[in-house]
């Protein structure tokens, strides 16, 4: 973090201008987790003293999950924390290939866990009738997931600006920052992963025909979605060409870093959740 | 700095504080307060709940006296003993820069570790004695159930069941058999309420969705003061209640009269003519509602209450039973064995034989009561018989614009009239 | 410490001249752009004194009201209504908007200078965390000027009163979404606090060697980011319950209001320590330097503050020892209160160890921390009958708890921080109190406040119960009702007394020089009004009253700066963080989203949610940008020896 770090190699374990070695935003995010770890204690903590004293008249929660859908979202998102891992070790070694190639996959294994879950939210709504107001099962359910969801997408969001990142070019700090191009990037990242999740639930709903979803009419509905994200592809790769050197490297491993902390945490309390509010019903 | 300045302020402020010391005493202040004897004291108690929690209230006040003795002396002598006295002292070479002595801090970690057991052991004795009736004594407990309003108390007597209607019902004033262990069950249907009879037992919580039980027991027949104790709404400082404890006897006796119906009057041929009495009317918010004679003895005063009032006019009584069905007061309120049946609001079968009205705010007579029904929201702002409760419209109620628009409305005669016909209900 | 690479090599003060409009980077040091886009922890901490000072005003005077309200039985002064939105909001202002903030002014002003830091280890999120403190105080105190009406469910805003059945105005909206945002500024600031103190320590500060005010500033940075997700997370559920019908405390559908009540006091006790931890801090500062020795024992002073914020954790439910927990948990609570006695009492003993053998120069500050201590004193015995349980079904929510929690919030923590006011005031502004006047001042506060309080006790004892608006004549409480009225108005003349000084101070005080009271820590060691970079050269810390042994070593001290200035001119200079408007929009966001969410409004919650996303996405993409400056031995700006652009 020192402005002379660029020079000679980089210790990833140590930085020599702070006290403890610790880098700074290391020391942040892990301080913040420790706030995050009381803020879902609470969350899980309302849940399970619910869970103990149901109103008579409940909803089982049996009735209402569908394991295998969630194991496999589970399953998912681990492989998205491998992939957390693969891209901080490839910035470590300073290899932006690699990186970017890890940072699209972890994204992408992030957007298919979202898609499951609202895919999952709307099947509890309307096929299973569990709403957050009309239980109190309904009400805490929600309530937790979706608070974990919104850390997935808060990560997804941060990931897909971490990507945009490794491709500042270099000097542009001084000859006039392409902040446009950025914030289109970024939008033509986001834009196709959120058409695509849109696409394959709304293929799913009508494979399974739900609720007047018909495979007939697919292609005619979901038109401008598939011709949005063709678009946001190209724009994707548009952004992608090669041109010039880029101001990110080695010395920003500690970004990548911290932001698999902040990953990997929201993965184990996925973890968590998934005992303590789905597989603890089985038990 | 101009100290010249100082004597005649010091004069100034003495001159205000002496005629403002002269205003408070002339104008009755009892400066007495430390004897904490008023009717909510927690230090003149009546009954083995309170007094046990008194006991380790003085044990703790004992032993914190106690260290506070020590520790202020040691802090004021430091104070005085090691003070700069001069400038040639506040410029002397600094003092030895010690940094302290782990035995005297060990030392007092211990005593005070050991002053803690000391509170801690009686303590802990207490929790388990005011937390239920002593196992002893269960076959002898007296049950009763009581349920919050805002901002009002019900009193069931279940062990005392009417036929056909359930358990006898009271409101605000709850009277018990005095020597026995009594056993409250404590509800609330709103927001939470918090039952306490500072003479009698700490307060337990009345609370949603939990039940909570209290117990207590009046050493002698007495009257006392109980009051809500967490905050519950706007007029939470006017939800309080009585506790009369009886002997055995006049408890029988009370029960007896509660369980018989409403009190009927039968109008008579040499009914006197119908006449609209003078009362007060310019009541200011907020004032005293209690006359001397009720402070002088409360307990005294409920016994005359249990007796019909002297000079009672049938016709008017008739008249204010009719006001009561056609003004729509039956909706909430019910009069046993005469007309409402209506649930959500203070039972007032035997209404006349209380010593007080609205939640004990006022004393009930003739004067508060009328006071009471001529403009209820300056006396309990925001209740719910001024607006209404659950749709039921109240004095006011909503057009079809959202703005409060009269409902009820009483002339002079008519509040005569219901007044009348409430006192006779005993 | 957060310099990118190619961020060196701007001259002092300097705009980078190419950046596009959007990304532009205000330079202004004097006006109003200067204060709101400031990094620097001396403006900021300066800003948060200013307007928790403002609210500490506020809320006297909402309390002044209650007072004459009660001055009398069956008095007329409030409406029943006024007088609940007027307790709710005073005690919401003095906990969230006086004492809490006017914590995080000194956290801002001194902590850094007494670690030897050039600000803090995040000086952008510092910015955004006083804004967003502001942004929450708007919306906690518009209530005022609108239909609603201000919150007016108590501080605790105990479920289900605050349900939309029973409070269908916005009142209680204003209350959630206020202290939201408080919320995430305190964590925010908390830890940053954090961060900087772990990290950005100079050489040879060891973690035993911190003032003991830096270690309640740590301490009380971990209780905040522990203790208030509690109650984020309670608030959320009631936004939940009020904004879109959820269940949590609906006890119609199985909700349970006791919930809210645990997750409040899980944050509510821990945040009784935030507000008396750094006036322990701050005691434990004043009372050395003006007894010339250092600190009695202070390993133990440090190792009690970390436990009682350890077992702050462990004590939630003495808050709720009359809601029929049972037997064994009510013992176990009872217990682990008392427990919380020990360190508490020890600190009491280090202080009067660290007065003996000392001697005492009897100044302004030193009354005001000698007031602490006898008054924390009272408190803190009162506290102690509260936990015997069976004690406490009495006191709780009487006027006895009243005077308790005032005896530790008043007596205890506002002494300590109106002590450290006059304290730092000279390191601060370069003015000194007058000691007449600071004197006079603490003499009419300290009576005026014994005489407010100490008759609560007994009303308490003798059965009056707290946020009533009125009672009755025959209680046998209005002597002590009318006493302590006549002590509220004596109090507030001795603190409008006590502004008037300080704000003459600040106009036209006395000037005094580098280390007015002899002090024993690294703030004092530099000019007075601090410069923007603060330390010249980076200290090298030898003890625990550094700057103590740094004025009795002074050859080697000498010798030491020399060497260090000269490396560090050879290493760049003085890197100093560019300025930024970014954190000011992000919390202007903020502000616009939680009053769209007060009136359930979705464009303006959305409006104001974009504006929040805009200010981060356009903070991160400026970068973390500086520059550096050389100055010379008085602190000159001389030429960069190896400028090259």
């Amino acid at each position: 973090m020192s402005s002379h770090a660029a020079t000679g190699t980089i210790d990833h374990h140590h930085d020599p201008s702070t006290s403890t070695g610790i880098p700074n935003k290391k020391l942040l995010m892990w301080a913040f987790l420790a706030s995050d770890c009381m803020f879902f204690g609470a969350l899980i903590s309302t849940h399970l003293i619910y869970r103990l004293h149901p109103p008579s008249d409940s909803l089982s929660p049996k009735a209402v999950f569908d394991i295998p859908l969630t194991s496999f979202s589970t399953f998912i998102l681990l492989m998205s924390s491998l992939m957390m891992a693969l891209a901080v070790n490839a910035i470590q070694k300073g290899n932006l290939k690699s990186l970017r190639l890890s940072l699209l996959m972890t994204m992408f294994f992030g957007a298919i866990f979202l898609g499951c879950q609202v895919y999952e939210f709307n099947n509890f709504v309307f096929e299973k009738h569990l709403t957050i107001t009309n239980s109190i099962l309904g009400t805490t359910f929600f309530t937790l997931t979706g608070t974990h969801g919104t850390h997935v997408a808060i990560g997804v969001l941060w990931l897909g600006l971490m990507y945009v990142r490794s491709y500042k070019p270099t000097g542009s700090s001084v000859g006039g920052h392409p902040w446009a191009n950025n914030l289109l990037h970024v939008a033509a990242l986001v834009g196709t992963l959120v058409l695509v999740v849109k696409f394959v639930i709304e293929l799913v709903w009508s494979l399974q025909g739900f609720n007047g979803y018909a495979m007939a009419s697919f292609y005619g509905r979901e038109f401008l979605t598939l011709a949005g994200t063709l678009v946001c592809l190209g724009g994707c790769f548009w952004f992608a060409r090669p041109a010039g050197t880029v101001d990110f490297g080695e010395r920003n491993a500690i970004d990548v870093e911290s932001m698999g902390l902040y990953w990997h945490f929201v993965d184990i309390v996925w973890i968590v959740i998934f005992t303590a509010v789905y597989l603890l019903e089985y038990v | 700095m101009r100290l010249t300045f100082l004597p005649t302020t010091i004069a100034h402020w003495a001159r205000a504080a002496m005629a403002f010391g002269t205003v408070a005493i002339s104008s009755g202040c009892n400066l007495n307060f430390w004897k904490m004897d008023g009717p909510q004291s927690t230090i003149n108690v009546a009954g083995p709940v309170a007094r046990s929690q008194l006991q380790v209230f003085y044990v703790t006040c004992w032993v914190t006296l106690a260290i506070f003795v020590i520790v202020a002396s040691v802090l004021a002598y430091a104070t005085l003993k090691f003070k700069a006295r001069s400038e040639a002292d506040a410029h002397a070479e600094p003092p030895a820069q010690s940094h302290g002595n782990p035995l005297i801090e060990l030392g007092l970690i211990g005593a005070s570790v050991f002053a803690l057991v000391i509170i801690a052991v009686p303590t802990l004795k207490a929790i388990w004695f005011t937390y239920d009736v002593p196992a002893e004594e269960k076959a002898n407990t007296y049950t009763v159930n009581a349920t919050a309003y805002q901002w009002w108390f019900k009193f069931d007597y279940p062990s005392e069941q009417i036929a056909g209607v359930g358990p006898l019902t009271a409101s605000n004033e709850l009277v018990i058999p005095a020597g026995r262990p009594v056993r409250i069950d404590l509800r609330t249907m709103d927001v939470i309420h918090s039952f306490w009879i500072p003479k009698l037992a700490g307060k337990v919580d009345m609370i949603p969705n939990r039940g909570n039980a209290i117990w207590l027991e009046a050493d002698a027949p007495g009257y006392f003061w109980g009051q809500c104790a967490e905050f519950c709404g706007d007029p939470h400082a006017i939800m309080r209640f009585r506790v009369i404890a009886l002997g055995p006897q006049e408890f029988y006796d009370w029960v007896n009269r509660e369980l018989a119906p409403a009190r009927q009057v039968v109008p008579s041929a040499s009914t006197a003519p119908f006449t609209t009495h003078t009362f007060k009317t310019d009541w200011m918010r907020n004032q005293y509602g209690y006359t001397g004679k009720y402070d002088a003895d409360p307990l005294q005063s409920w016994r005359e209450k249990q007796e019909p009032e002297p000079g009672e006019n049938p016709a008017l009584i008739a008249q204010g039973r009719r006001l009561f069905q056609s003004k729509t007061c039956i909706t909430c309120h019910t009069i046993r064995g005469h007309e409402g049946t209506g649930a959500v609001a203070p039972d007032l079968t035997h209404v006349g034989s209380r010593t007080t009205i609205v939640a004990g705010l006022l004393e009930n007579n003739t004067d508060q009561l009328r006071r009471w029904i001529h403009n209820p929201d300056s006396v309990k702002p925001g209740n719910k018989m001024y607006l209404g409760l659950g749709g039921m419209p109240g004095y006011l109620k909503k057009d079809d614009q959202g703005a409060w628009v009269p409902n009820i409305t009483l002339t002079a005669d008519d509040e005569t009239a219901l007044v009348a016909y409430l006192q006779s209900l005993k | 410490m957060d310099a990118s690479a190619h961020s060196s090599d701007l001259t002092p003060g300097a705009s980078a001249p190419h950046q596009p409009y959007v990304l532009w980077r205000p330079t202004a040091k004097t006006g109003l752009m200067s204060w709101l886009t400031t990094v620097d922890h001396k403006r900021i901490g300066f800003l948060y004194g200013l307007f928790a000072l403002f609210f500490f005003l506020v809320g006297g005077c909402e309390a002044l009201l209650i007072r004459l309200q009660l001055a009398v039985p069956n008095n007329n002064v409030l409406s029943a209504h006024e007088y609940s939105a007027m307790f709710t909001m005073h005690g919401t202002t003095m906990i969230f908007l006086a004492v809490m903030p006017l914590g995080a002014a000194f956290f801002n002003f001194i902590m850094p200078l007494q670690i030897g830091a050039r600000d803090v280890a995040f000086p952008r999120l510092n910015a955004f965390s006083l804004w967003t403190f502001v942004a929450g105080a708007i919306i906690l105190n518009v209530g005022w000027f609108l239909p609603d009406g201000p919150p007016n469910a108590t501080w605790v805003g105990y479920a289900p009163l605050t349900s939309r059945t029973f409070m269908p105005g916005h009142s209680v909206d204003f209350w959630v979404l206020g202290l939201q945002l408080l919320g995430a500024a305190s964590i925010a600031a908390a830890l940053n606090f954090i961060v900087t103190i772990i990290n950005l320590r100079a050489p040879g500060m060891t973690m035993m060697r911190l003032p003991v005010f830096t270690w309640m500033t740590l301490i009380t940075s971990f209780l905040i980011i522990l203790s208030f997700p509690a109650i984020t997370i309670a608030l959320v559920e009631l936004l939940m319950d009020r904004t879109f019908g959820t269940n949590f405390f609906e006890v119609s559908n199985g909700g349970m209001p006791i919930l809210w009540q645990h997750l409040f006091w899980i944050f509510g006790h821990p945040e009784v320590y935030i507000l008396i931890l750094p006036a322990m801090g701050i005691v434990s500062e004043i009372l050395p330097t003006f007894s010339r020795k250092p600190l009695f024992g202070y390993p133990i002073v440090v190792f009690s503050g970390a436990s009682i914020g350890f077992l702050g954790f462990a004590v939630w439910s003495h808050h709720m020892f009359t809601t029929g927990m049972g037997t064994v948990a009510t013992a176990a609570f009872a217990l682990a209160t008392m427990a919380i006695a020990v360190p508490t009492g020890v600190k009491i003993f280090n202080w009067i160890g660290t007065l003996w053998g000392g001697h005492l120069q009897m100044r302004t500050p030193m009354m005001f921390a000698l007031g602490f201590i006898w008054m924390f004193m009272i408190g803190g015995f009162s506290g102690v009958m509260h936990s015997a349980a069976p004690a406490d079904a009495q006191q709780q929510d009487s006027y006895f708890v009243v005077a308790h929690f005032h005896y530790v919030l008043i007596g205890g923590s506002i002494f300590a921080l109106l002590a450290g006011i006059h304290y730092w005031f000279p390191l601060m502004f370069g003015r000194q109190v007058s000691e007449f006047w600071g004197k006079l001042s603490f003499w009419i506060i300290f009576v005026g406040f014994n005489v407010t309080f100490f008759p609560m006790h007994f009303l308490g004892l003798n059965g009056m119960p707290r946020r009533t608006f009125t009672y009755d004549s025959n209680m046998g409480w209005n002597t002590a009702n009318l006493i302590s009225t006549v002590g509220a108005f004596t109090l507030g003349v001795g603190i409008a007394l006590y502004f008037a000084v300080v704000i003459y101070t600040y106009i036209k005080g006395k000037t005094v020089g580098r280390d007015p009271w002899d002090a024993r820590t690294l703030e004092w060691s530099i000019p007075n009004p601090p410069p923007e970079y603060n330390f010249l050269v980076t200290p090298t810390i030898h003890a625990r009253d550094a700057f103590w042994y740094e004025k009795h070593h002074q050859a080697e001290i000498a010798q030491e700066k020399t060497a260090h200035a000269q490396a560090e001119s050879a290493h760049g200079g003085i890197h100093m963080p560019h300025q930024s408007i970014w954190p000011l929009i992000a919390s202007l966001g903020a502000l616009i989203g939680a009053f769209g969410a007060v009136y359930h409004n979705l464009p303006v919650a959305l409006v104001g949610g974009v504006v929040l996303l805009a200010g981060i996405y356009l903070w991160s993409l400026e970068g973390v940008d500086g520059y550096h400056l050389h100055l010379d031995a008085d602190g000159n700006p001389v030429e960069d020896p190896s400028a090259h652009h």
